[in-house]
């Protein structure tokens, strides 16, 4: 049984399209990033950026949700939520950096394609960032822990990574250095989330080769070895007023919903070969002497029984997260208060039930779970690397009490 | 200023070389470890900067000769009624430096266990082996039992007996003449100069009389190792296969004799666990180490991190296991020094016990680490700060020693007198 069948989903949710499109990303990554790990393993220009050119230029993720008019995808509407899903879940089947990568994109994309309140100045001034001929990698910049005391405007009290003020008609960024979601040394553009004038936070544009811009050193990290990371400072930077992607909390909290639920796809997507890792092993390995099964014993199976309990949960928390994006007329804007939780709570139990899953499937593989010939190893990594980034626990559980319990002070 | 020193440890049990073990170990960790190690997953193949540190600790501090009788140029651990004491000491601060170091190190005593410690050293073993480690250049040791078929059964020795073990010792005049395959064992990869290695001298059996533990010298003709395996951390642990093919060694190798070895590995078990708890310990002091740092330099709400009341609890809660674990190591290490309170080493309650404590720990640990790089946020997994390096490295100590499930059994096994699990 495929494992699509094993952890169903509402399947009326994904159109014949959404489906093919899957197909298409799991042959990718099944020939592209899984049959060259082994003599590649995690090496960024031998395997990681030519599959990660296959996938945004060949296959057209780069462009996905923009209009075709402005040589896109045309998958500009909300419905899209569930298609990325799929894609990213089989992305992130593959290779758990790559799908944080194209989160990344996908989030702006979203903020410059399909929201609410989007801009067709940005989205006409942005476009060139996608639609070129080199992969065009986009990193997010959000608000973060600080370093120093007093009082400024704060995003629920992290500080803004950047401030932005007008001037000649366009913007003025200034701020940092700034930890970036990923891609800080390989970033085409980014996505900064900054203070526009009295904790108004917006997002803007700004080009990676913009004046200004300078980057730190690539930083090693735990995982996400197809993000080259690096801190990043604005100084001063010039851009247009066309470079605006966004403007307001609801905005903000929209494209973070759509980030959110893409992480959360990217990391059940890593589920999938967790599962299929564990499945080869618990077939073939023998324990307690000779001749018990290893899956066949009870105490095993129990936490098989689980770590199978968590791929299910997982899957279907990201799916209906993304159902509930992709109808706004229904469930209310992505930055709705309501929904804004949602998306926070969904990914933030997923993480934590994939890696609760990952640790059970190495406590199950034991030494072969810990050595890197196994796979297992690299998605734990990474997903923990993810679980890290996307948003601080306190800030999460923060957000969660406010909505949950009517919070009025935090 | 509180420190990591402020961890409790119930001061009654300490050795009387407790604060020089504490002093040196914590300097070399400070001064030549800490600089470096952010550099040592990419030395997992050849250990260009990790062998110096191994060599300042084991050879020219001389740790390494710390089991041996003292008229054999040791430090005479073996017999002092406080082994567990001292080595739990000692391996702290190595895990704190790096837990890779800590159990590389940590194992080269875990086969000399078997001839060094009272009340079973075997004097002739020892004479031969010490002049190996009475050099200036770091000498290891391997303990060589698991194989390609499993650990975890090797280890289960109340119930499979040793009847999985594959690797053959066949009696032939006055040699031992050994077969076989082994998996991972800590210090192979070329590391080590000496093998204790786990055998059987008749296949199948599940009679504690036919599991032989043998010393075998790396460089005799047949035993060839294969290169180190690349592992989701640990760098400085190298491990790989060995193969013996028609190894011969002498027949007085083999450490205890019949019935012995199999009681005496039992101990090997003991002081595994002891070694895996401090190791969890040590890593988890250095975690405080740097998360009060971070705590206090970054903002939160415009205040220390430390300062929000909902960090505070993780970070509570963090202090609050440390403290607890490095109890539980020293306690651990004192029913280990005084077998007339506590019962023998190789008792199956002292191993059960010892299972129990070391499973716990590590659970703590694994959970806690992945607690305190969430609140860390992006740089919980940034190697800047090394805490991702104690996560990484301390989920193998997790997993290792026959895994979790197994500690699960033998804790059940002894508490609620089990008999067929
Ligand atoms: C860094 C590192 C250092 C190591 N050092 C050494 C060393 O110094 N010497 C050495 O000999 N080996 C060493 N090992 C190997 C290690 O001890 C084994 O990996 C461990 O004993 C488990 O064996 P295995 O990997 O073969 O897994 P298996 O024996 O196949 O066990 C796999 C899993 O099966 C389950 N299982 C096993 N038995 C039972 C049971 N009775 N009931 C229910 N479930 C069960 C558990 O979930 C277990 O995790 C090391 C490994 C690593 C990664």
């Amino acid at each position: 049984m495929s494992y699509q069948e094993l952890f169903p989903i509402p399947v009326e949710w994904l159109e014949d399209a959404d489906r093919s499109m899957a197909e298409t990303v799991s042959a990718w990554g099944e020939q592209e990033v899984k049959a060259r790990r082994l003599e590649h393993k995690e090496d960024y220009d031998a395997l990681l950026l030519p599959a990660m050119k296959k996938l945004f230029l060949d296959i057209g993720l780069q462009t996905l949700l923009l209009p075709e008019e402005r040589g896109g995808g045309g998958m500009n509407s909300p419905e899209a939520a569930t298609t990325a899903t799929a894609v990213l879940e089989n992305v992130g089947a593959a290779d758990t950096g790559i799908g944080f990568v194209f989160a990344n994109s996908l989030a702006l994309q979203y903020a410059l394609a399909i929201a609410e309140k989007r801009s067709d100045e940005a989205l006409g001034s942005a476009a060139g960032v996608f639609t070129g001929d080199d992969v065009s990698l986009v990193s997010l910049v959000l608000p973060g822990y600080g370093t120093d005391t007093g009082d400024k405007p704060r995003y629920y009290g992290l500080d803004f990574p950047a401030t932005a003020r007008k001037a000649d008609g366009g913007w003025v960024v200034t701020g940092g250095p700034a930890r970036p979601q990923c891609c800080g040394a390989s970033a085409a553009a980014f996505a900064v989330v900054c203070d526009l004038g009295e904790g108004v936070p917006g997002v803007l544009l700004v080009p990676g080769d913009a004046k200004g811009v300078q980057r730190g050193p690539a930083f090693k990290k735990t995982g996400l070895a197809a993000s080259a990371n690096a801190d990043v400072t604005f100084d001063g930077v010039e851009v247009p007023s066309s470079a605006l992607v966004l403007e307001g909390m609801t905005a903000l909290r929209g494209m973070l919903s759509w980030y959110y639920m893409a992480c959360a796809a990217v990391c059940a997507g890593s589920l999938q070969s967790v599962h299929e890792i564990l499945q080869e092993w618990g077939d073939t390995r023998v324990i307690k002497g000779k001749g018990q099964i290893f899956k066949e014993n009870p105490l095993v199976a129990s936490l098989m029984g689980e770590i199978g309990g968590k791929m299910g949960t997982s899957r279907l928390l990201t799916y209906n997260l993304a159902r509930m994006l992709s109808k706004p007329d229904v469930y209310g804007n992505a930055g709705g208060g309501n929904l804004h939780v949602t998306a926070i709570s969904a990914f933030k139990q997923v993480g934590r039930l994939a890696m609760e899953a990952m640790d059970n499937t190495m406590e199950l593989m034991a030494s072969a779970g810990y050595a890197t010939e196994w796979n297992l190893e690299r998605y734990w990594r990474d997903v923990k690397t993810v679980e890290t980034y996307v948003v601080p626990e306190t800030v999460a559980e923060t957000c969660m009490a406010r909505q949950y319990f009517n919070l009025k002070q935090l | 200023m509180r420190t990591i020193d402020d961890f409790t440890r119930p001061l009654e049990y300490l050795t009387p070389l407790d604060r020089y073990l504490g002093e040196i170990g914590r300097r070399w960790a400070d001064t030549e470890v800490i600089p470096v190690r952010r550099d040592f997953d990419e030395d997992w193949e050849h250990h260009n900067l990790i062998e110096p540190c191994f060599r300042s600790l084991q050879g020219e501090i001389g740790f390494q000769r710390m089991l041996f009788p003292e008229d054999l140029g040791g430090w005479g651990l073996g017999h002092s009624g406080y082994m567990g004491a001292g080595a739990a000491r000692l391996f702290e601060e190595v895990a704190r430096a790096d837990s890779g170091m800590a159990v590389a190190f940590g194992v080269l005593f875990w086969p000399l266990v078997m001839i060094c410690v009272e009340p079973h050293v075997n004097r002739r073993l020892c004479e031969q082996f010490a002049p190996m480690f009475m050099q200036e250049r770091p000498v290891f040791a391997a303990n060589a039992m698991t194989e390609p078929q499993g650990g975890a059964d090797i280890e289960n020795m109340e119930i499979v007996g040793g009847s999985t073990i594959q690797t053959t010792a066949v009696l032939e005049g006055d040699e031992w003449v050994i077969n076989g395959h082994k998996l991972w064992p800590t210090n192979s990869g070329g590391v080590a100069d000496l093998f204790g290695v786990v055998c059987t001298t008749n296949p199948g059996s599940k009679d504690p009389n036919d599991l032989a533990f043998i010393f075998v010298p790396a460089d005799t003709p047949g035993c060839t190792q294969g290169g180190p395996y690349e592992k989701a951390g640990m760098a400085a642990d190298k491990n790989s296969d060995i193969w013996f093919d028609n190894v011969r060694v002498p027949s007085w190798y083999r450490a205890c004799g019949p019935g012995l070895d199999a009681m005496y590995f039992k101990e090997v078990i003991s002081l595994g666990n002891l070694g895996s708890i401090s190791f969890v310990s040590g890593s988890l002091m250095n975690v405080f180490e740097i998360l009060k740092d971070f705590a206090e330099e970054t903002t939160f709400r415009g205040k220390p991190l430390k300062e929000n009341d909902d960090a505070a609890g993780v970070l509570a809660d963090f202090a609050r296991d440390v403290d607890i674990i490095r109890v539980l190591t020293y306690q651990y290490a004192r029913m280990l020094d005084r077998p007339d309170l506590y019962g023998d080493r190789w008792s199956d309650e002292i191993v059960a016990k010892g299972r129990a404590y070391k499973y716990f720990a590590c659970d703590k640990a694994v959970e806690d680490l992945k607690r305190v790089m969430n609140l860390m946020g992006a740089h919980g997994s940034d190697r800047a700060h090394d805490v991702e390096k104690h996560w990484r490295d301390l989920k193998i100590v997790q997993l290792w020693m026959g895994g979790k499930q197994l500690c699960q059994m033998e804790v059940a096994r002894w508490f609620y007198e089990c008999e067929t699990l």
